[in-house]
């Protein structure tokens, strides 16, 4: 191994890890500043690494203890801002007119959800990563990813269910 | 038959259908933030860099050296008895080398101080300034058009930085900085995540050749280097 070839993988998965924390945070700017965190953090244990195998999954799981941390605070404080819908335009997204109702509803709900449900349909919804990866990323047992992803979509899709978006989530298909 | 079981259970195939169009969403929202460019402060050479200024004592500067510029390729020379004394000034070497390049070169605009055409006007400064002789060394029978090049500012004191470019347009600085006068290293290869680099230290005085080069090249243009500023002093 060669610790080149490791930052080399680390830089791959930047776009990645700043996604995840994007969709985690709802703030631009809490989101590179947790990434940022996770890759000083990676520097410092870059000596832990014995090959390049599942640097990705290394990564997540570095954030996903930062993030809790991070909750963990928050929640001792007394009134931090909370993660809701309102850092919404700060996405990098512009949706039209239509569709923009469909993602506000669909992030309502996902606000809406237990964090360890949300991180686990982010995790294989959006960042493609497999239970297994899931697994070691949240440091639980496959059968808990499995089950907070079944309970987590189902719950989201009753959230998305309330209200009158379900006809503009039935058109997009 | 996963088909045939979803037509036959229109509950479920909803269920289905709608699971999908959550992951469509949740994808096209946050999709767009992978394809930005990266901001300056998440760029891993500098968070690199950072880290290794935070860590100037000899014997730290040391461990990051080897973190930083790969175990594998480090420790061969490391181990080696002989080299120790001189880790602190590779270190200090490379990483204001390392700096230098990646902060002017990536600047479209005005990468050099002096140009091309006062080639001897910066060897008259940069010389003055290091009490040192040094002038520009010449690549141009490798490929590297000589662009200019500037004083630059170290903890160590003043340095010189020169500039090339290939057909390509690709960049490689060549880096002076004289060091503590009993110092002495042979020529060795060092890696950060985008750019390597070559580093020796003759007669006290430090130079480097960095760029994005395999390390073969970088070492044939390092050892070209090195003659002609041994030819010149």
């Amino acid at each position: 191994m060669t610790v080149s070839g490791v930052l080399t993988r680390i830089e791959a998965c930047i776009p990645a890890l700043r996604r995840y924390a994007t969709a985690l945070l709802r703030n631009r700017d809490d989101a590179d500043d947790l990434v940022h965190d996770c890759l000083v953090r990676a520097l410092d244990k870059l000596h832990t690494r014995r090959d390049e195998a599942d640097i990705r999954a290394w990564l997540f799981a570095i954030m996903h203890n930062l993030f809790i941390s991070q909750l963990r605070r928050a929640k001792a404080r007394p009134a931090g801002e909370p993660l809701d819908e309102s850092h919404e335009a700060a996405l990098s997204v512009r949706p039209d007119q239509e569709s923009s109702l469909q993602f506000r509803d669909l992030l309502r709900g996902l606000n809406r959800l237990p964090v360890e449900q949300r991180t686990v349909i982010l995790l294989i919804s959006v960042e493609d990563l497999s239970y297994a990866e899931a697994a070691s990323v949240l440091g639980i047992p496959i059968g808990t990813v499995m089950s907070r992803l079944a309970r987590g979509r189902e719950r989201l899709r009753n959230l998305t269910d309330e209200g009158e978006a379900k006809p503009a989530l039935r058109r997009v298909k | 038959m996963v088909q045939s079981y979803l037509q036959a259970h229109p509950d479920a195939a909803r269920r289905v259908s709608d699971y999908q169009e959550q992951r469509t969403v949740l994808r096209m929202v946050f999709g767009g933030v992978a394809d930005e460019p990266i901001p300056p402060r998440l760029d891993l050479d500098l968070l690199i860099q950072q880290r290794l200024a935070q860590r100037r004592t000899p014997w730290r500067a040391a461990a990051a050296v080897l973190l930083a510029f790969g175990i594998g390729g480090a420790g061969g020379w490391f181990v080696h008895a002989g080299l120790l004394p001189q880790v602190g000034n590779l270190t200090l070497l490379t990483q204001e080398a390392v700096a230098n390049h990646v902060v002017y070169t990536a600047d479209r605009r005005r990468p050099t101080e002096l140009g091309a055409e006062q080639r001897d006007d910066l060897a008259r400064w940069v010389s003055n300034r290091l009490n040192h002789p040094v002038a520009p060394p010449d690549l141009t029978a490798d490929g590297y058009r000589y662009m200019g090049g500037r004083l630059a500012a170290t903890p160590d004191g003043p340095a010189g930085l020169f500039m090339y470019d290939d057909a390509q347009g690709q960049r490689l600085t060549v880096f002076v900085l004289p060091m503590n006068a009993a110092a002495a290293m042979p020529i060795q290869h060092v890696d950060f995540a985008k750019v390597s680099g070559c580093a020796w230290i003759d007669k006290g005085i430090g130079y480097t050749v960095v760029g994005k080069l395999p390390p073969a090249e970088l070492l044939r243009l390092a050892e070209r280097v090195r003659q002609q500023f041994i030819g010149s002093t």
